[in-house]
């Protein structure tokens, strides 16, 4: 709201700078967002309002804040019109729907339409309000200086003359003064005269009844609208206006009429007309009068400081609470303007504002309990987050949403979570995974000849099947290691990835195995889900080139992901750490050298060797795997230690032999497979 | 030596004995000469230790995540319960419960983005055990606050109270210098009896302190459907020292959060005895507070995940 300085002092007689003026506003509760001064020497404040203070939309308004700031009184607005409450044989007022217009005055007048005076029009400009003639400009004044939208209706033009105020007929449409043909809904009030709508009530007028340099008979309008009809039709119209916006957020019932005194005075002093002097005001549903008690106590124990009783009673005073004291503290009665005020609550903030925040001291609030532990998830994300930068990841954080050909691959048929007003394209749906972010994140640092990259993230994803979920995902492009002249550069491949999925499992205490996947958006052969307790935590693997490409990476690299569903993995953490003994006697190591089938997966040997051994084998592992000269075609040559140990004493040479022998035995049998 | 029997044999004493002088002279010039020469040679094994190391790939922590941690941690130590709740919600937790009906004004503050079907949201609460509703079971909307949360809890436990709720939160604003629609909140509760203001400003001190070293704070004046008294927070900016400069437009004052006293209506929403007790709360975006803390001027920076960007920061 812009408001000359020159105005403020007219209502208040405020003499500090304009400076010092924004700076105590900007702590009452009125920041000015800009000082702009006038070549005439005036200074216009930019007061920033919110939105619960209609009432301060107004010059009249905001005079009141200084006046209580600067302990000024306020001066009334000048001149008013004398009105007779009354009738009027011309025109006839009816209102149709009292709850959403509780009141309606209008009044008649005479004008000879031309420009307005200089003053007039440069306290309008200064307002940032274009000029227009003198009858749109009185009611613009008044609309700045009280806060009452107002409307002025060219008589002649209104069949009838009469007003209706009504809801729009089915079909109804109107040419607003913006020139617009609008379609009028059912549920829009408008004022309408004998036969259509002439005006959409509380947006804007109509352009058929426009006041123009030929008008000689106007009716002007001063009306309360209730603030839930306007807003809906401003917003269904998408039509936001100055009269609008005050509705919406709430205008005075209790001034109509004062405004129609002020406009009728005006009309007379700038010689733009006479009003015929009778205000028709219809006023079927007047509010009540609202009083509210504020206790002394709650006062103080709400703000953590006393204040005063004498700077209560002025602060409130000065408001216009009109405040009496009582045993315990002060009933006020609410002035009709403040639709902010409706429980004992807002009158503390009034008195807190005017007091001064600054007042109040700073205290820390104690401790009545033993506070509950945390989220563990909070300390889960930051051991991930340690063990993921110790392994050479950046954490990257992406957006919630993407575009859904970005977003498709990564989700089953129908199971994308749309967003039904998204700003753009680009964030149509919501991330089914964290991987096509990760992915973008890489292409852009590609783009930036970053050619070894290293991303990971942990954040929601979301399906229409399962919700909302957390998961923690990486993708890693380049180099295995870090270049080094001492060794030859090998770029990342399926197991390192692997070798992080391990890690980030054992940073979330669940065992894991991995098993072939067939996930679409990674290389066949390089891809494996990550198995937890026979169900599926995720999935790790090189990205399909198509799918690099998409997000800007080129398809000749390699980029490996992984995927792990935190949500999936809670139910599967171990539970209490048990320590078990250290070893007491020393183990048995045998390597065996295998010719299997190339397509048999290394974990079903494993688990055949296992199954056969007896207890005391206590690791397997593969050391060499050999394909080539002296190995025949579709088969592999599978180097594996074996290593045995008892708990309670040394083995002996012919007990490993003989476990040797039965997991031979049992490898021929199941797999073929012939020791080297 | 060869030509030693040929010599007069009185002769022969001294010329041995001068020869077997300059002998050991020369070997011991030589040997001498030989450690000098091996003294300046590498040993065995030795390396030149100046070459470049064989580096260790290591990441950073996102800064808008270090933020967030050294928030979770200034509250942990204050006794705060940190948790994380759930991204989509629904109406009623998100805007209703937080004095924020339908048609209300305030819900253009903050544009909504709403989901074309309801979704089930995620869990929160669990380590409190076994509480219900500890699923948001049809989610429309994307929370545009982490004070959904606030409801969520106080609906489930009694007061006192005392959370911080870091999280994602979602608005349909356009991408550019100072908004993304997407972005991390946090926002602190406390309710017990007799918290008042002047605790709320003590603790917004605390922290005020804590992330950006001697500063001073200011309480303005504000709105906020759930909050009553209302009041927009600024910090005395460090790059003038409060004198005014272009990084506080000359005001002196950087604004950092929205707080407030716990409006009645919401206590009302959850079933507290407004008479009985009283809260504060106050949220605001870690973004910017990780634009003033690293001099950070493009929020958009946060979100390219630029390696170039990211290992400015800490490990």
């Amino acid at each position: 709201m812009k408001v000359p300085y020159s105005w403020l002092r007219e209502l208040t007689g405020v003499g500090a700078p304009a400076a010092d003026v924004a700076a105590t506003m900007s702590v009452r509760g009125f920041a000015v967002e800009g000082i702009d001064l006038q070549p005439d020497g005036d200074a216009v404040l930019d007061f920033e309002v919110t939105a619960n203070r209609p009432d301060c939309m107004s010059v009249r308004g905001l005079a009141r804040e200084v006046a209580a700031a600067f302990g000024l009184p306020l001066r009334e607005v000048p001149s008013l019109a004398e009105l007779r409450d009354g009738q009027d044989s011309a025109v006839s007022i009816d209102i149709d729907r009292p709850d959403l217009c509780p009141r309606y005055a209008g009044a008649l007048a005479t004008v000879a339409v031309g420009p307005s005076p200089d003053w007039l029009q440069a306290r309008l400009r200064a307002c940032g309000v274009r000029p227009i003639n003198n009858v749109v400009d009185v009611t613009n004044y008044v609309l700045l200086e009280l806060g009452q939208p107002m409307h002025a209706f060219d008589l002649t033009r209104l069949s009838g003359p009469a007003i209706r105020v009504r809801t729009a007929r089915p079909g109804e449409t109107l040419r607003t003064l913006d020139g617009l043909d609008r379609k009028l809904a059912p549920d829009m009030l408008v004022i309408a005269d004998a036969e259509r709508p002439a005006a959409v009530a509380g947006v804007m007028g109509g352009a058929d009844s426009e006041v123009t340099s030929t008008t000689t008979r106007i009716l002007l309008e001063s009306a309360y609208f209730n603030p839930l009809s306007v807003r809906r039709t401003s917003k269904a119209l998408g039509l936001k206006t100055e009269a609008s916006m005050r509705f919406e957020r709430g205008a005075d019932p209790a001034l109509p009429a004062r405004a129609m005194a002020r406009a009728c005075a005006l009309l007379r002093e700038i010689g733009a007309g006479s009003a015929d002097g009778t205000l028709l005001d219809c006023h079927p549903a007047p509010p009540q009068a609202r009083r509210l008690r504020l206790r002394r106590l709650r006062l103080a124990g709400l703000l953590g400081v006393t204040v005063p009783d004498a700077d209560v009673l002025r602060i409130l005073d000065a408001l216009g609470f009109a405040p009496t004291a009582t045993a315990d503290g002060w009933d006020v009665d609410v002035p009709t303007a403040r639709v902010d005020i409706a429980r004992e609550v807002d009158l503390i903030e009034e008195v807190a504002r005017h007091h001064g925040f600054d007042k109040i001291p700073a205290t820390f609030p104690g401790l009545t309990v033993a506070p509950p532990a945390s989220d563990p998830r909070v300390a889960q994300a930051r051991q991930l987050r340690h063990v993921l930068t110790a392994a050479g990841f950046f954490e990257a954080v992406t957006f919630g949403f993407m575009g859904e050909p970005a977003a498709a691959p990564f989700a089953a048929r129908g199971d994308l979570v749309a967003i039904a007003n998204p700003l753009s394209e680009t964030f149509a749906v919501l991330r089914p995974s964290l991987l096509p972010g990760l992915l973008d994140g890489i292409g852009h640092n590609r783009r930036r000849e970053l050619a070894d990259v290293r991303l990971f993230e942990i954040g929601a994803r979301f399906a229409q099947a399962s919700g909302e979920r957390r998961a923690v995902a990486f993708a890693w492009t380049g180099a295995a290691e870090p270049p080094h002249w001492s060794i030859a550069p090998s770029p990342v491949t399926f197991f390192d990835a692997k070798g992080i999925v391990e890690r980030v499992a054992m940073a979330l205490g669940v065992p894991i195995t991995v098993e072939p996947s067939d996930a679409d958006y990674l290389v066949r052969g390089q891809s494996a889900a990550i198995v937890c307790g026979g169900a599926r935590l995720g999935l790790v693997g090189r990205v399909a080139p198509a799918i690099a490409e998409h997000h800007g990476i080129p398809r000749e690299d390699v980029v490996f992901v992984a995927e792990i569903d935190l949500d999936g993995a809670a139910g599967h953490a171990r539970a209490a750490t048990r320590v078990e003994p250290l070893p007491r006697f020393p183990s048995v190591s045998r390597d065996i050298a295998l010719l299997v089938d190339d397509t048999l997966p290394s974990a079903t040997l494993r688990y055949t060797i296992r199954a056969a051994a007896p207890p005391s084998l206590v690791q397997v592992r593969e050391f060499d795997r050999y394909q080539g000269k002296g190995i025949p075609d579709g088969k592999v040559s599978l180097a594996v230690r074996l290593t045995f140990r008892s708990p309670e004493r040394t083995l002996t040479d012919a007990e490993v032999q003989s476990a040797v022998d039965a997991i031979l035995g049992a490898v021929r049998t199941r797999h073929d497979a012939i020791q080297r | 030596m060869k030509a030693l029997p040929s010599l007069p044999p009185d002769q022969r004493r001294e010329f041995g004995s001068r020869v077997n002088a300059f002998k050991t002279e020369v070997e011991s010039a030589l040997a001498a000469r030989a450690a000098a020469l091996a003294a300046s040679r590498p040993p065995a094994g030795g390396v030149d230790v100046t070459l470049p190391a064989r580096e260790r790939a290591i990441g950073r922590v996102h800064p808008l995540m270090q933020v967030r941690q050294q928030v979770e941690d200034i509250f942990s130590r204050m006794g705060y319960e940190v948790l994380e709740g759930p991204e989509v919600e629904d109406d009623f937790h998100n805007f209703e419960a937080l004095n924020m009906p339908a048609d209300h004004p305030a819900r253009d503050m903050q544009d909504t983005l709403y989901l074309a079907s309801p979704i089930v949201g995620g869990i929160w609460g669990a380590h409190r055990g076994r509480i219900p509703e500890s699923q948001v079971r049809a989610a429309t909307l994307l929370r545009t606050h982490t004070s959904a949360m606030q409801i969520r809890y106080m609906k489930t436990f009694p007061p006192p109270v005392r959370i911080l709720v870091p999280g994602r939160v979602y608005r349909r604003d356009d991408l550019d210098l100072t908004h993304t629609p997407m972005f991390q909140q946090f926002e602190a509760l406390v309710v017990g009896e007799g918290v008042t203001m002047a605790d709320l400003k003590g603790t917004l001190l605390t922290l005020a302190r804590e992330l950006f070293g001697d500063v001073a704070i200011r309480l303005r004046p504000s709105f906020f459907p759930y909050t009553e008294p209302s009041a927009e927070v600024d910090v005395s900016c460090r790059a003038c020292g409060g004198t005014g400069c272009s990084v506080c437009k000359g005001t002196g004052w950087l604004e950092i959060l929205g707080s407030g006293m716990v409006h009645p209506a919401v206590l009302e929403a959850v079933g507290y005895d407004t008479e009985k007790v009283s809260g504060f709360a106050f949220g605001t975006g870690v973004e910017r507070l990780a634009m003033l803390k690293y001099g950070v001027d493009d929020i958009r920076l946060f979100y390219e995940n630029d390696l170039r960007f990211l290992e400015q920061f800490p490990v």
